[in-house]
């Protein structure tokens, strides 16, 4: 289906950067690095495309990127495609994703300049800057490993992560994120596994403020992996050290449920799961750090689990 | 690549000395303290998942965090770099070398890499192949999907974001994989190895003649 044309500018840049700076750094961070942290993440939200329809948001952006080289140009990192309604989205691996009217629906694309020990926090960082958004308007949710966003097992936001490449050798990180704001009806298959903004506050949410609030806090998030970058690579060898990435990771753990959980673990748990375990902790990385019944620790870096309790 | 093969050296060279040897280097900064001493008997991972770990072989301490470094593989440790022991090391530092004995199939498949073009994992991640590969490979077997340069054939995986892999190599036949579908892989391991058409004759030429000279 063809995409419906983009409307008139729906969110400016200057409305997700002021919200940027309004937002409190915390006592983390002396304002000199608060500061270098918003510089990192300001590009994000400098192109917003809204469409009424589309097929998926992240196809749009690679329509985007091919267009953009085509004309011998590139997309600009940080462009955001958002859409009313989706007609194809998806979930990952052949599941389905309900992206009805009333529901924010988006996609970032973000330059690929990190190392990638760093842009493998990406995923993390997008978790947390849902999750934060959401506790932000009153709906207590909490992080499932990687960056599930739900209340009681009920998924507020799910977000899908892929990396595209040119021709020429330009790679953009795509960040799709689908984020149930006032749609309250979900299709039987998964009214059960799926909940809204609104189903839990019992009010309704103005979309584009709660865009606003999702874009800053994803610019808040994304600078803050660049700031952990620079962190490490100003420490010895430039490898991943676990101070360079605290701020990120505890910000995870403070926002998480998993750590403690009993879970059953899979690359794609629904179909296949794998094993049973106990989350000890996350690691530096991001890694889930998992101890199996006979007491043996592992660490997966990919997959997904389901709480067992 | 050359298309020649000294069969008889070869074979020569593998029953004179039909081990593998594994360096180990450091795999950051940071103090050592070897646990093993040479000529111990190792084991790597073990377990459904591997996740019961290898040998201890050495401890390296950085600000006061101490990781214990496990073997990967089985063997002997045939050396170790004892300059190293209780001294402060930089990254990459060689310290110890496994000594592992080789299975037929694995002379077969170290053989063969002189032979195929080895396409390597870009990053440690789980990979598997994307669904058009896939779906060949379940039809036709692996060695009748033909792959060129600019294909998508692989699926990276890392922390819930998947990234296509594209085939870089010389296009040809995808003759050996090297991973199952969702095991983590190290950066630079080979994932698959491709042989050209021209080379398929050759190639069954070693895996015949090997498997007849090795007893």
């Amino acid at each position: 289906m063809p995409p419906s044309m983009p409307s008139e500018p729906w969110i400016g840049h200057a409305e997700i950067l002021d919200r940027l700076c309004g937002d409190a750094a915390g006592p983390l961070f002396p304002a000199a690095t608060a500061e270098s942290i918003r510089r990192y993440g300001a590009p994000v939200g400098r192109v917003v495309e809204h469409h009424h329809r589309l097929d998926r948001c992240m196809e749009r952006l690679r329509e985007l990127i091919h267009d953009a080289r085509q004309q011998g140009t590139s997309l600009a990192s940080g462009t955001v495609v958002v859409a009313d309604v989706l007609s194809g989205s998806s979930g990952r691996f052949d599941r389905t994703w309900h992206a009805p009217e009333g529901g924010l629906w988006l996609a970032l694309a973000w330059a690929d300049t990190l190392l990638p020990s760093y842009s493998a926090l990406l995923p993390l960082a997008a978790g947390i800057a849902c999750c934060e958004t959401v506790r932000s308007l009153g709906a207590d949710c909490a992080i499932r490993w990687v960056n599930d966003v739900h209340l009681a097992g009920r998924k507020v936001a799910g977000i899908l992560s892929e990396t595209v490449a040119t021709a020429h050798g330009e790679r953009f990180h795509l960040l799709g994120i689908g984020l149930n704001v006032n749609n309250v009806d979900f299709p039987p298959d998964i009214a059960g596994e799926a909940i809204s903004l609104a189903g839990i506050t019992g009010r309704h949410h103005d979309r584009r403020g709660v865009a606003i609030r999702l874009l800053a806090r994803l610019a808040w998030n994304i600078g803050l992996v660049h700031h952990c970058e620079q962190q490490g690579l100003a420490g010895d060898d430039g490898t991943l050290a676990g101070a360079a990435t605290g701020p990120l990771i505890d910000r995870w753990r403070q926002l998480a449920d998993s750590i403690g959980q009993r879970v059953v673990y899979g690359y794609d748990v629904v179909k296949r799961p794998l094993y049973r375990a106990r989350v000890v902790d996350i690691d530096a990385a991001g890694g889930l750090c998992l101890a199996l019944d006979d007491g043996a620790l592992l660490t997966e870096y990919s997959g997904e689990i389901r709480y067992l309790d | 690549m050359s298309l020649k093969i000294h069969f008889d050296e070869i074979i020569s060279k593998y029953r004179s000395d039909p081990y593998d040897y594994v360096d180990m280097h450091a795999r950051h900064t940071g103090k050592v303290r070897f646990l093993v001493d040479e000529q111990a008997e190792v084991t790597g991972p073990s377990g459904e998942w591997k996740h019961i770990p290898g040998t201890s072989l050495y401890e390296i301490t950085r600000e006061r965090n101490t990781k214990v470094i496990c073997s990967e593989t089985n063997g002997t440790v045939s050396a170790i770099n004892w300059d190293a022991d209780n001294t402060f090391v930089e990254a990459g530092e060689k310290l110890l070398t496994i000594r592992h004995p080789l299975k037929k199939k694995e002379i077969i498949e170290a053989i063969l890499q002189e032979v195929l073009y080895l396409f390597p994992a870009p990053e440690r991640a789980r990979y598997y192949f994307s669904m058009d590969i896939q779906s060949r490979i379940e039809r036709k077997g692996a060695r009748s999907v033909f792959v060129k340069p600019g294909d998508e054939i692989i699926t990276m995986s890392l922390m819930k974001r998947d990234t296509p892999v594209y085939y870089t190599g010389e296009p040809g036949i995808i003759h050996s994989i090297y991973f199952r579908a969702g095991d983590s892989v190290d950066q630079g391991v080979p994932l698959i190895g491709v042989c050209a058409e021209d080379k398929l004759p050759l190639v069954q030429k070693i895996i015949t003649r090997v498997k007849a000279d090795w007893e």
